[in-house]
């Protein structure tokens, strides 16, 4: 019997004459084909099962990329040995919970240098995709593959963006036996998932700081990369490997004239609210937004809404309170974080600060962030390209302007600031508007917060 | 392609309706084309900006969501260098400082930025004085500084702009196949034209079967990929969609698709004249080849016509999609399928004879390219195979096709 890649699946090819394929896990009929398929995921699975089973395999899908070799050796931390053996006893499958600045990827680098067979290092952004091709050309002399960001190079170590892998996944999931998941929490809800179940790699490590809360997104990525194997918090890691963190809440007002403006465009909202939802009670933010386009009145509440939230992404006690903090911290480097790309340009545009956004290109990007290491630029401002796992190192202040997407967004936000160096001490300043939704919202991004770190923040 | 949210839907029971764009859209279509008109030469971010409000008349929010979305990206950004180039000319009125160069917005950015972290001085005066030393206005240097990318680049509006009815078909387009993008598998009764279709799912890298539905008249395709066999997924959902335009080239079409919305599976239905923009029209021929061959049969034979891809024929599970249909004018049972073959082995074609014979077809001619033979050996004996280097004799062809259509005349007789 012979099982066969087929663009992320496995045919079951020559059966024994009566053996039931369709008595396996995961196996199913393809009436389309007239033989039995199985995702990818389950080759090694299925090959024991079947050699369980007495079932001799003439042939069966392995990497077909020849094995890295010739990396330079490189110290892990005590607490990422720990993670690396834990990942090791549970079969090399599984995920490594650690806060953002404590050193996932090398964890990761490690892995990948001792595990010798090719490896797939899934990233979620472009930006991510550059930094991971970096750190590893640093530990490894041959030629990484790239696939995403325009590139398409496939190589015995080989990164991909989420988006790249889900669409080549077809064609690359017989090519490698490791899968490194950066950021992990992406999978599990249903969302582009295939690209990890169309990979024949038995072996696989995913890294995350912020693992899905238990229930059926968690018990997916258990079941796709493996069981969380080790995890340590901010509290667990806070002083010797982690900077201690200082937070410093700044409840600035709307100077009167912006007050009356955000004030008569909140009520001109809440008026067509209220309207919608005398006849749809529940209904969602989509249903308000559908309903509220069909009358003048509902318009002009969409419209006052996203006005109003204009005026407190950057009031002018925000535009105060930014200078004063980016003159007080001139000798530290800051990072401020801002909505969206427009406030980006704005800031930047007012204190001199180079922004950093999903516009710049690659280059000008590394450039930037080699002089922000370097000391030659002191300040980056960002919407969201700071976000998410991108290691900038050193920062020692961290200016949240306003926020968009919630609270994993803070929790990686504040995650950027928490690299350690002698004697730092990250001090994240949050400037919100009072008598505003910006409160409820600081609250809700602090709680969030406090429940990862439990207690060291 | 449009998201979720942008679909404009009704979902019944198990079924999802999409709202067209119709007649009774273009007066709204047309005010949106002004408003978009209005932001030509300005930013990209400005234009988006003001799309994100609402119309100054009443307009179906999601119709509206999704032909502002459809419509924008017939609109282009100014390239970054002519932008930036623009950008910095104004700032100067025109004349760059000493006759040099203007700089670029990343090396603008490279050199004030750096500048503002060395010095402990105000911003406005570093700006001041990069403006005074570049010759450049303080406010140009602010706006040329960013000048270059893309939300900040200058729109330029599509050439001729569209109209509100185009906007309307381009705009139910985008819908449809936003809503195939959340299928697994389409079905699709197709009438004429099936083979583009068949070619271009192939090419994509799904799988082609003919439905359970034998006594059906026309064939039923489904289209999925391999893995949709576990579960719903919208991996194939691209190249689903991708296939939508086309099928306006079929003479008929009835698509039925299980899609994914609002967090349930719900069935679409599109059949032909439904008002969806088409694709490009399809080649007439897929090689030069093929067409020389149909000039010169056409020369040769005025008794004869001959039918470019005519409809599939069935044989076992599967379709085959013939090349040509040689059929006689005045004795249509005197027809033949021509198939040009290209690269091969003696195996392809005794396996490819055998599908032909399993569809028991009157008469069936292979034209065999005798440099593209893939594999030693014999070709099977017995097959009516019409060798070629270069050029299909079409002669040739006739003379065949005249021989077996008139043996099988006189075995019926």
């Amino acid at each position: 019997m012979r099982l066969v890649f087929d663009r992320g699946t496995l045919l079951l090819a020559d059966l024994p004459a009566g053996f039931q394929a369709g008595a396996l896990r995961g196996v199913l009929w393809d009436a389309r084909v007239g033989a039995f398929r199985a995702p990818a995921r389950l080759a090694y699975a299925l090959a024991s099962e079947l050699r369980r089973r007495g079932v001799p395999i003439e042939a069966q899908p392995c990497p077909g990329l020849a094995p890295p070799s010739g990396f330079r050796p490189f110290e892990l931390r005590p607490y990422q040995e720990a993670a690396l053996t834990a990942w090791r006893q549970a079969g090399r499958r599984g995920q490594v919970v650690l806060p953002t600045g404590s050193g996932k990827t090398r964890i990761a680098l490690h892995a990948i240098a001792t595990t010798r067979t090719a490896c797939l290092c899934l990233v979620p952004t472009r930006v991510l995709l550059e930094q991971w091709t970096v750190a590893l050309a640093a530990i490894w002399d041959g030629r990484v593959g790239q696939f995403g960001d325009g590139l398409r190079v496939l190589g015995p170590i080989t990164v991909a963006t989420f988006a790249s892998a889900y669409r080549h996944m077809p064609r690359l999931g017989d090519k490698f036996g490791l899968l490194v998941v950066d950021e992990a929490h992406h999978f599990g809800q249903g969302t582009r998932d295939e690209a990890l179940e169309m990979s024949i790699a038995p072996l696989r490590l995913g890294l995350t700081a912020t693992p899905p809360a238990p229930g059926p997104a968690a018990k997916r990525l258990g079941a796709l990369i493996g069981p969380v194997v080790f995890e340590r918090t901010v509290g667990d890691l806070a002083g010797r490997y982690l900077a201690p963190l200082e937070r410093i809440t700044w409840r600035l007002s709307l100077d009167p004239d912006e007050r009356r403006e955000h004030d008569a465009l909140w009520e001109v909202y809440r008026r067509a609210r209220r309207a919608f939802e005398g006849n749809h009670l529940g209904g969602s933010w989509e249903d308000f937004l559908h309903g509220a386009a069909r009358t003048d009145e509902g318009r002009r509440g969409i419209a006052a809404w996203r006005r109003a939230r204009r005026i407190l992404a950057f009031p002018r006690r925000k535009r105060e309170a930014l200078a004063l903090l980016l003159g007080h911290h001139r000798s530290e480097r800051t990072l401020v974080f801002v909505a969206d790309n427009e406030t980006a340009y704005r800031v930047a545009r007012e204190h001199l600060i180079m922004p950093l956004t999903c516009d710049v290109g690659r280059g000008e990007r590394q450039q930037v962030l080699a002089r922000f290491q370097a000391g030659a630029l002191r300040a980056l401002v960002s919407a969201q390209v700071l976000n998410e796992g991108l290691d900038v190192p050193d920062a020692e202040v961290g200016i949240v302007v306003a926020g968009r997407l919630g609270e994993r967004e803070h929790v990686q936000r504040v995650g950027r600031l928490l690299r350690p160096g002698a004697g730092k001490r990250a001090l994240v300043y949050e400037l919100i508007v009072e008598q505003s939704s910006e409160v409820r919202q600081s609250e809700r991004r602090w709680e969030s917060f406090a429940f990862r770190a439990r207690s060291a923040a | 392609m449009l998201s979720e949210r942008d679909l404009p839907l009704r979902l019944i029971e198990e079924r999802a309706f999409i709202d067209f764009l119709g007649p009774q859209d273009e007066p709204w279509l047309r005010v949106l084309l002004a408003e978009m008109a209005r932001f030509e030469g300005r930013r990209r971010r400005e234009l988006a900006e003001r799309l994100a409000e609402p119309l100054p008349c009443e307009a179906p929010y999601f119709k509206r969501r999704a032909a502002t979305r459809a419509l924008l990206r017939l609109w282009r950004l100014e390239r970054a260098d002519a932008s930036a180039a623009s950008s910095v000319e104004s700032a100067t009125d025109g004349a760059p400082a000493s006759g040099a160069r203007p700089p670029r917005p990343v090396e603008l950015r490279a050199q004030l930025f750096a500048e503002a972290a060395a010095r402990d001085a105000r911003a406005a005066t570093i700006l001041e004085e990069a403006a005074a030393r570049l010759g450049l206005s303080r406010d140009g240097l602010v706006d040329a500084l960013f000048a270059d990318l893309p939300g900040e680049r200058p729109v330029r509006g599509p050439d001729p702009e569209p109209t509100a009815a185009e906007a309307a078909l381009r705009t139910n387009l985008a819908i449809a196949q936003a809503v195939l993008m959340r299928a697994s598998r389409v079905e699709l009764r197709v009438e004429g034209g099936v083979r583009p279709i068949v070619r271009l799912a192939k090419l994509r890298g799904l799988l082609c079967t003919i439905a359970e539905t034998a006594d059906a008249p026309r064939p039923v395709l489904e289209i999925s990929g391999p893995f949709s066999l576990f579960r719903h997924t919208l991996l194939y959902g691209r190249a689903l969609a991708e296939l939508l335009p086309h099928l306006a080239w079929c003479a008929r079409f009835e698509l039925r698709a299980a899609c994914t919305l609002r967090g349930r599976l719900a069935t679409v239905a599109l059949e032909s004249g439904d008002p969806i923009f088409p694709a490009a029209p399809p080649v007439c021929f897929d090689s030069r080849l093929e067409e020389r061959f149909a000039h010169d049969m056409a020369r040769l034979a005025p008794d004869w016509d001959l039918l470019r891809e005519p409809e599939p024929v069935r044989a076992g599970g599967t379709l085959i999609f013939p090349d040509f249909l040689l059929r006689h004018r005045l004795h249509p049972e005197r027809q033949a399928l021509i198939e040009i073959v290209g690269f091969w082995t003696p195996d392809y074609l005794a396996a490819k004879l055998d599908k032909l014979r399993q569809a028991e077809l009157p008469a069936c001619i292979l034209c065999v390219d005798e440099d593209r033979a893939c594999a030693a050996g014999e070709l099977p004996p017995g097959m009516p195979v019409v060798p070629f280097r270069r050029r299909v004799d079409a002669a040739e062809v006739l003379r065949q096709v005249e021989r077996l259509t008139r043996s099988a005349d006189s075995r019926a007789a």
